[in-house]
């Protein structure tokens, strides 16, 4: 494994027993790796395992196979002290501002938390001070410490969970839909926060989310999950500039622009019907039965996530039968 | 012209609680044609669903009151109507959609009957027409097996096509005008996508027109003929999609269109982005209330509220900056994507 490489996710499976012998396979064999510094967009459907990644690597699951390589290290063979370590270097900022800060605890206590679990200070006053330092950081003030998460708007609540993430100086950071609860003004502003954060620690960031005009904008590469699998990773350009798996391209197509004339010139969507359920899949491709240019492989086997150039990865029989064709 | 649907005026509309007065709305001002999509377009707490929760009178008053304004419906004044005389309007002549579609529909209720509630209450039909009115609507909505799907729970149901079976609910008493509050942000982008196509299709179908309330531009680009921006209570700017996209007059308009990256260029690392947050509705500023999160804020935007300059096109914006003696500002006009494409095609040929 080359060493600028931070994460590395190798078959990934994670499946949830639900109900009598039926097995929801959230995750099913998925394979990537980001670099140091990196972003990786992930976007895909509500119900496609977006989240459920993200958790498996912080180890807040475990895993029914494959495995999870932070810095070479792997995450899920790691116990009591020796995981404690990693998740020091391993932080989440999650989706709800509202329902992920305990509203009983001041802004110290939720911030401070993660210092006092990994002793990161020796007097009260560094404490304190470091507190003060991660609020300015993320745009609170110092006198903010006091006070109670209902006393903030949204946007300010998501800087406080951004605050806590960086309190332990993670290396790693997922953030799960951490923007899509906010308003567009102030996604924005996160947006730029988390941005400005990167570029200060180089961070390496795992960006889960739907919208996909702001992962464009933040990730360097692209990964897009459909029921449990990764269709298409690559370069964000690549895969916005020039998508190969009909699912990427029929999720690109639906998400309108902020563009009146561009928006009446596009024809209506592509893609029909719903994510079917994720549980007992049929085999075969996992779009099957949304695809429109399925051919008959496509229900009997599953497509490999195959490259057709350096960094741009693709799973789908019709692409590969027409690159092997040319 | 196309006929008037809906007139609302200079509407003030306030809550009472504990902790003061919450002015929600001041002083907003709208008109809906027959067969247009207007979009009321706003962060959250700007008085978006407020505005038309309040035309429909679904605003519980107390605490709520409507202190001021005129609503018109088809040239008759409705703004003092009992609960009663609504009601029979509701569903009838106006009716909406919900954001939630997991919460709005009831859990107990099978969803046929649901939809049957609505013509049942209007019309003086039997029970047997009723149904088979119901069935037509969940064929024209697109729900597979109507039969079945007629005596099924909501709970069976995903968000998406739940989200249809409120649109059939909304429309099967063929209503002049159609309130959507957020239809589709609970949704995942292609299941957005079939939604507004079919609000779009049924739209034409049914003659309606369509107030559509949300905070995703994209959204609004793909399905409305005029916007409506609204912030802290007040409409801002008004006027046709392509004016309000592409020549944009207030600066909180300039904000929320700098606020989305758009896809196709990978744009400038930064978002602009609005700094500050929306201001507090019990104790509104006395000038202008995005006075303190403005780049261009003067002197007089803190002590004065901006008259509302008209333009051509019916676009109107509120802003001091429009007026002859203010400085002028860099120009905001927006390119579409399409014609940037035309003209790097054209720049190709030659």
């Amino acid at each position: 494994m080359s060493n600028d490489t931070l994460i590395e996710v190798k078959g990934l499976k994670k499946y949830f027993k639900v109900g009598k012998n039926q097995l929801l396979k959230a995750v099913d064999d998925v394979s990537f790796s980001i670099k140091r510094g990196e972003t990786l967009g992930m976007v895909g459907e509500s119900g496609c395992g977006k989240t459920t990644v993200g958790r498996t690597i912080l180890g807040l699951y475990d895993v029914d196979g494959g495995s999870v390589l932070f810095d070479g290290v792997e995450v899920h063979a790691q116990k009591g002290k020796e995981y404690k370590a990693l998740t020091k270097q391993m932080q989440m900022i999650f989706q709800d501002p509202y329902a992920s800060l305990n509203p009983r605890k001041t802004v110290s206590a939720i911030v401070g938390e993660g210092l006092d679990i990994h002793k990161m200070y020796k007097t009260k006053a560094e404490r304190m001070e470091k507190i003060y330092n991660l609020l300015e950081l993320v745009g609170l003030n110092r006198e903010h410490a006091n006070r109670f998460p209902h006393e903030f708007s949204g946007g300010q609540r998501q800087r406080i969970g951004i605050a806590r993430a960086l309190a332990v100086e993670p290396k790693f950071i997922v953030c799960d839909e951490a923007i899509s609860a906010l308003d567009v003004s102030i996604q924005a502003q996160i947006i730029n926060l988390l941005m400005k954060l990167q570029s200060q620690y180089e961070f390496t960031y795992l960006f889960i989310a739907h919208d996909l005009t702001m992962v464009q904008h933040i990730s360097d590469s692209t990964a897009v999950m459909y029921l449990g699998t990764l269709v298409e990773t690559g370069r964000t350009e690549d895969i916005f500039s020039k998508p190969l798996h009909p699912y990427t391209k029929g999720l690109l197509a639906a998400a309108p622009e902020a563009d009146p004339d561009y928006e009446m010139s596009k024809p209506s969507p592509i893609l029909t019907g719903e994510v079917p359920s994720p549980i007992n899949p049929k085999p075969g491709c996992r779009f099957f039965g949304r695809c429109n240019v399925a051919i008959e492989i496509c229900s009997k086997e599953r497509p490999a996530l195959v490259p057709v150039d350096e960094h741009h990865l693709v799973a789908c029989h019709v692409v590969n039968t027409l690159k092997s064709e040319v | 012209m196309s006929k008037r649907i809906l007139e609302v005026k200079n509407m003030h509309f306030s809550f009472y609680t504990y902790a003061g007065e919450v002015h929600a709305v001041n002083g907003v001002s709208f008109h809906v044609d027959q067969g247009e999509t207007l979009a009321i377009v706003g962060e959250s707490g700007c008085g978006k669903s407020v505005t038309v929760q309040s035309i429909m009178k679904l605003t519980p008053t107390p605490p709520g009151k409507l202190k001021q304004g005129k609503i018109e419906y088809m040239g008759e004044d409705i703004t003092h109507y009992t609960q009663k005389e609504i009601s029979s309007m509701r569903g009838k002549e106006m009716s909406m959609i919900f954001q939630d579609p997991m919460t709005s529909l009831n859990p107990t209720m099978r969803i046929g009957h649901q939809i049957a509630e609505g013509i049942l209450s209007h019309e003086n039909i039997s029970k047997e027409k009723a149904k088979q009115k119901a069935i037509e609507m969940l064929i024209k909505v697109g729900l597979p097996n109507p039969e079945k799907n007629f005596m099924s729970y909501p709970h069976q149901f995903s968000g998406g096509m739940r989200q249809r079976v409120m649109i059939a609910i909304a429309l099967v008493c063929n209503p002049k005008i159609l309130f959507a509050d957020e239809p589709t942000t609970a949704l995942d982008v292609t299941v957005q996508a079939q939604i507004l196509e079919l609000m779009n299709t049924l739209k034409r179908e049914f003659k309606a027109s369509v107030v559509l309330i949300t905070h995703d531009l994209g959204v609004v680009a793909k399905t409305a003929q005029r916007i409506a921006v609204m912030y802290a209570g007040k409409i801002i700017e008004t006027g046709t999609a392509r004016d309000v996209f592409y020549d944009p007059k207030h600066p909180y308009t300039w904000g929320l269109l700098d606020s989305v990256p758009s896809t196709g260029v990978q744009s400038t690392k930064t978002l602009l982005s609005i700094e500050g947050s929306p201001p507090d509705l019990f104790d509104l500023p006395k000038g202008c209330s995005f006075a303190a999160r403005c780049k261009y804020c003067m002197n007089i935007c803190r002590e004065m509220p901006p008259e509302e300059t008209v333009m051509a096109n019916g676009h109107k914006a509120s802003c001091w900056l429009l007026d002859c003696r203010a400085p002028s500002v860099p120009s905001q006009k927006r390119v579409s994507r399409v014609s940037k494409l035309n003209v790097k095609e054209a720049a190709y040929v030659e």
